[in-house]
């Protein structure tokens, strides 16, 4: 006799729940548990860990994103400006830029840095210039989008009210329509902290002296004396610090704007 | 004292292929209010737009007073802050509050200090009876308040000449008479006035001149109690007897 289509879901849902018991039971049973707590959970390697992780790793990181967004920032409003420029050359640079930066790896743009640069113009730039123009070239790419998004998204009646009160092009643009652009695409503009946060960890390819290593360097490093997953654990945890409450911020941001959406593309 | 204020000659303007002023003069005396009136896509509010240039004529002459703004050489922001603009969204910053909408363009662009442009904007708060909101944000107001909000923002520059487009258009019924009510009281302390309007009662009861426009012309003008009340052109009788009138009448003939 045939089920209902009712009796069938039903059967269906205890069997996806008979699935994950057994598949618990399987790994409980014979996973190699004291194995397992050595390589996720080794204590000493932990306890030799602290406080570094958090004074020099964990701070490390945060300077270089905050570097390194703070010039995308700029350089990705300069490039939003270009792109709703009435001069086509400088939209054309402006594209330009975005699909290259956009199209190709973020490690690449740190290898050419830290290592092409020197060599082709004998030029040495310290760590700090050297990760702020790296993750800031890269952010900059996607930033101008989001910016220029958030400034179209700005209503055309704004800009007129500004005008008619006899500010200049320029003065509606900074005492008006940025103010506003930058409310609307706090949300966005919180998400791409948190992929630059994730993307600093690309330094790790630089040569950095102990007190300039950030989170991923720090793990690698201790990885290489302590041989377990634990370091990468804690790195990774650290991480998390950094961007959990900034993936709630951003939520929090968007639902506050009243779900205002604001499209990149 | 009949010096004029606003003197447009010859006023062409076009989007694209389409003409939507055809032609116009229009002369406005300093202290008149003149009413244009007339169905939607006439051009009126185009025809405004282009008294501070918000729209760049593409032919003709624009004098306010005595300053040509259609001369290539004029400096256009210095001539806005002498015409007050009030928009039919009302436009009021939305990230400034009631207070920092009335200063900012005065500290900006006039130049003026802080403590001057704030006692310029509650004074102008006060006219249009919102002092008690100069701290809200303008998202707490219901769009009476912002409207008068935005015409107090006008008035804080000092204007010479105010445009209204239509000011009431976007407002719940119940809310359009503070703002007639403050339109008024400008016309009456003697304001320069150039009202786009759909409200008849007002313009015949505050206007000076009444314009009537269609297709880009002007169609009739004159004092207000003749364009309204006693109309000559067929199209201004067609036109007022369904605007005061409208439930007695079919529906209009396709264009």
């Amino acid at each position: 006799m045939a089920l209902s289509k009712r009796k069938r879901a039903e059967y269906f849902r205890y069997s996806q729940y008979t699935l994950l018991v057994v598949a618990a039971l399987v790994i409980a049973f014979f996973a190699d548990w004291e194995q397992i707590r050595t390589a996720f959970f080794n204590f000493k390697t932990m306890g030799d860990m602290f406080p570094n992780v958090i004074t020099i790793a964990l701070k490390n990181t945060l300077i270089y994103t905050a570097l390194g967004f703070a010039f995308g920032l700029a350089l990705g409003l300069v490039l939003a400006l270009m792109k709703l420029s009435s001069i086509a050359p400088y939209r054309w640079i402006a594209t330009i830029y975005i699909e290259f930066f956009r199209g190709i790896p973020a490690l690449l743009v740190f290898i050419g840095l830290a290592f092409g640069v020197p060599l082709a113009f004998q030029l040495q730039f310290d760590i700090y210039s050297t990760v702020m123009l790296a993750l800031g070239i890269v952010g900059a790419a996607y930033m101008a989008e989001t910016i220029r998004a958030g400034i179209q998204a700005v209503p055309k009646g704004q800009v007129e009210a500004a005008r008619s009160l006899g500010m200049s092009q320029g003065r509606a643009m900074i005492t008006i329509v940025i103010p506003q652009a930058f409310r609307i695409i706090l949300p966005p503009l919180t998400n791409e902290l948190i992929l630059l946060t994730k993307d600093s960890s690309l330094i790790y390819i630089i040569g950095l002296a102990r007190d300039q290593y950030e989170l991923t360097k720090f793990g690698r490093e201790t990885l290489s004396r302590s041989p377990s997953l634990t370091p990468i654990l804690v790195v990774g945890l650290c991480y998390l610090i950094i961007t959990l409450p900034l993936g709630y911020l951003s939520r929090y941001l968007e639902r506050r704007s009243g779900g205002k959406k604001v499209s990149v593309l | 004292m009949s010096e004029i204020s606003v003197e447009i000659t010859g006023l062409k303007k076009s989007f694209g292929s389409l003409d939507v002023l055809k032609g116009l003069d229009v002369t406005v005396n300093r202290g008149d209010v003149v009413c244009i009136i007339g169905p939607s896509g006439s051009g009126k509010s185009t025809l405004l737009r282009c008294v501070n240039l918000l729209e760049e004529p593409n032919d003709g002459k624009i004098v306010v007073n005595g300053v040509e703004l259609t001369d290539q050489d004029v400096d256009i922001d210095l001539a806005r802050t002498k015409i007050g603009m009030v928009f039919q969204s009302f436009n009021l910053f939305s990230h400034l509050n009631v207070l920092a909408n009335l200063t900012v363009a005065q500290r900006k662009v006039l130049k003026r200090g802080e403590k001057e442009a704030q006692e310029i904007a509650l004074r102008n708060l006060e006219r249009v009876g919102l002092l008690e909101k100069a701290n809200s944000m303008p998202a707490q107001l219901s769009g009476g308040q912002q409207q008068r909000v935005a015409i107090a923002r006008a008035l804080s520059m000092d204007p010479d000449v105010m445009l209204f487009d239509e000011p009431t258009s976007a407002l719940d019924p119940e809310l359009v008479g503070d703002v007639l009510g403050v339109m008024r009281q400008l016309a009456d302390e003697g304001m320069t006035m150039l009202v786009v309007t759909h409200e008849m009662q007002f313009a015949r009861e505050v206007a000076d001149k009444v314009i009537f426009m269609d297709g880009g012309y002007i169609v009739e003008e004159g004092p207000a109690a003749e364009v309204i009340g006693n109309p000559q052109e067929p199209r201004t009788q067609e036109f007022l007897a369904r605007v005061l009138d409208p439930t007695h009448h079919g529906p209009s003939d396709p264009v």
